[in-house]
């Protein structure tokens, strides 16, 4: 699965280049720059395509090539704290495994807590890149790094399908509408994953049942 | 004479509850400045009442299902609005209160009759110390200019006992106003 | 009467039960202290015109959050042949395995609102939003595939600014992204 999931992006990257893939889209010297850091990460086995984003992103929004370039060299640091982590888990990280780390290292996750997450599933499948770009969307959201990490992990270990993953930002979010702040709002999501884990129970998670018939709570401020 | 434009606040409601949810901005429209004003009033800040009018109007989205009389939208919004104002009031802390009353008495006035308006702020000011009951009939009959009859109605009590709180009103305010003259 | 209460009959004065006319004389200077009083409460209208569009995006938000859910309820195997779908733009927005996406942004004062992000190549022309029938509320649908996308609204073509509503990151350059996880 994963293997397939991977496939069409680097396919995509090997037929164009680098260089190709931004012409015209940023300045020669961060095309330049992207095209060094980028031979050089695919040799360690790292996506190109996230440093392919960025440097469209600097470019499309006007950002001095210096600054791009500056960038770019963190969005390789990101990457490859990534794979460390999900190495340290003993997890053969695939690209799209290493991207979703990084995303959630750019959220303010660090490697320990990727190979936490790592660890709770024990290999890498679509269930963990789905977990770690939920863990950084929920601290993109303001939960505590640590605890972001922490509710992916159980909710993984609980053996839930990827869409339960999925559905805890908007779980956390409509929990902050009621004024609950974030970290307390995942705290409580991450007791209710650990119960279901221990008592083995998969049934459907609070606030999961059918929909009312007119639009009820939660509410946003 | 009955205003040219819109519809009836019942026929709206039963659109916004059929799923024509755009429609529910015409009742926002409608009644947002009105009641603007008295919780303006109840809260001592504008902008105070700008959140608790749009937290009310959300949450009477939220609960339109069970607005039994649809055709008196208007006196269910009210109830909302008015706990939002109250439970809003039981929040805030006397300090912030006086600080907000300023800001209403100062910023929307410039007529430049400075001692009416020094009046005006003292008398926001000592409403605010009044309690959120006392506060609201005097509000309702002497900002929004509705009768005590009109006002049990839409409070659901009587008008001896909003006669009763108003008379408080009245002494606590003298109170107030001599303490800080 | 201890000076510091009305008395029963001023204050039937300002209920308007009677005038200051039919007031004893000696209580006429009462009743003119608690007319002035009274006199002095602020009637100045308060106009809030923001509220229609605060309350109409508020609204439109939630609907958005409402609509991804029937797909977060769908079976996640859809993820492969997303991705796939992904790299042909031209895949019909019907398509099951897409999400649709509304975003919404308030900008009353605005004459154009886009969108860029990482499913358009932050082209800042490639997907406008549209101004809704309710003042000052943009809005714009968009199939997107399931995996971790980030944006942000461009507002006269020259405001770069992240959705309110939506989680954010550092975009790298001293600002702020926003992220959509499908």
């Amino acid at each position: 699965m994963s293997l397939l999931l991977a496939l069409p992006l680097v396919v995509l990257a090997q037929q164009q280049g680098i260089a190709a893939r931004l012409d015209g889209r940023v300045p020669a010297t961060v095309a330049a720059v992207a095209e060094s850091l980028g031979t050089a990460a695919r040799a360690r086995g790292l996506p190109i395509d996230p440093l392919i984003q960025k440097a469209i992103e600097g470019g499309a929004k006007g950002v001095p090539a210096e600054r791009v370039s500056a960038a770019l060299r963190l969005v390789v640091a990101q990457l490859d704290t990534a794979a460390a982590g999900l190495r340290a888990a003993d997890v053969t990280p695939d690209t799209l495994a290493i991207a979703a780390g990084a995303f959630a290292i750019t959220a303010g996750l660090n490697g320990g807590d990727v190979a936490s997450i790592a660890r709770s599933t024990s290999r890498a499948d679509a269930a963990l890149v789905v977990g770690l770009r939920v863990a950084g969307t929920l601290a993109a959201l303001g939960v505590p790094p640590q605890q972001s990490a922490d509710l992916v992990s159980a909710t993984l270990a609980s053996g839930r399908p990827a869409t339960d993953l999925l559905a805890l930002p908007g779980r956390v979010q409509a929990e902050m509408a009621r004024g609950v702040p974030a970290a307390q709002a995942a705290a409580g999501l991450a007791r209710a994953a650990a119960a279901a884990a221990a008592q083995g129970r998969h049934g459907p998670p609070p606030g999961r049942g059918q929909p009312p018939s007119h639009p009820t709570p939660p509410q946003h401020p | 004479m009955p205003p040219e434009t819109g519809a009836a606040d019942g026929e709206i409601v039963r659109a916004v509850l059929a799923g024509d949810r755009e429609r529910y901005a015409e009742l926002v429209e409608r009644y947002r400045d009105r009641y603007a004003r008295y919780a303006a009033r109840m809260l001592g800040s504008a902008d105070a009442a700008e959140d608790a009018v749009q937290d009310a109007f959300v949450r009477a989205f939220d609960q339109l299902a069970q607005c039994k009389e649809p055709d008196k939208f208007v006196g269910w919004f009210f109830l909302i609005l008015r706990n939002r104002c109250f439970a809003e009031r039981r929040r805030s802390k006397s300090s912030a209160s006086l600080e907000a009353a300023e800001g209403v008495a100062a910023a929307d006035r410039t007529d430049g009759h400075t001692e009416s308006n020094e009046r005006r702020r003292a008398l926001q000011l000592a409403l605010l110390e009044l309690t959120p009951d006392q506060r609201e009939v005097f509000v309702l009959k002497h900002v929004e200019g509705l009768s005590y009859v009109e006002i049990a109605e839409r409070l659901s009590t009587s008008v001896p006992s909003l006669k009763m709180r108003m008379h408080r009103a009245y002494d606590r305010l003298r109170e107030q106003l001599r303490e800080h003259a | 009467m201890s000076g510091r209460e009305f008395h029963p009959l001023v204050k039937q004065l300002l209920d308007g039960d009677i005038t200051l006319a039919e007031l004893p004389a000696e209580l006429r200077a009462e009743g003119e202290e608690a007319l002035a009083l009274v006199g002095a409460v602020d009637r100045a209208p308060v106009s809030v015109p923001r509220v229609t569009w605060r309350v109409m995006a508020q609204l439109e938000r939630r609907r958005q959050t409402r609509r991804m859910l029937p797909w977060l309820l769908a079976p996640a195997l859809a993820l492969a042949a997303a991705l796939v779908l992904f790299l042909r733009p031209a895949a019909p927005p019907t398509n099951p395995s897409l999400v649709t996406v509304r975003f919404v942004l308030s900008a009353p004062d605005a004459r154009a609102v886009s969108l860029a992000g990482t499913f358009n190549q932050w082209d800042s022309h490639a997907t406008p939003l549209v101004r809704t029938g309710v003042s000052g509320v943009w809005t714009a649908t968009v199939s997107l595939p399931p995996g971790q996308h980030q944006y942000v609204f461009v507002v006269d073509g020259v405001r770069w600014v992240p959705d309110p509503a939506a989680p954010a990151v550092d975009d790298g350059f001293g600002r702020r992204n926003s992220v959509l996880t499908l």
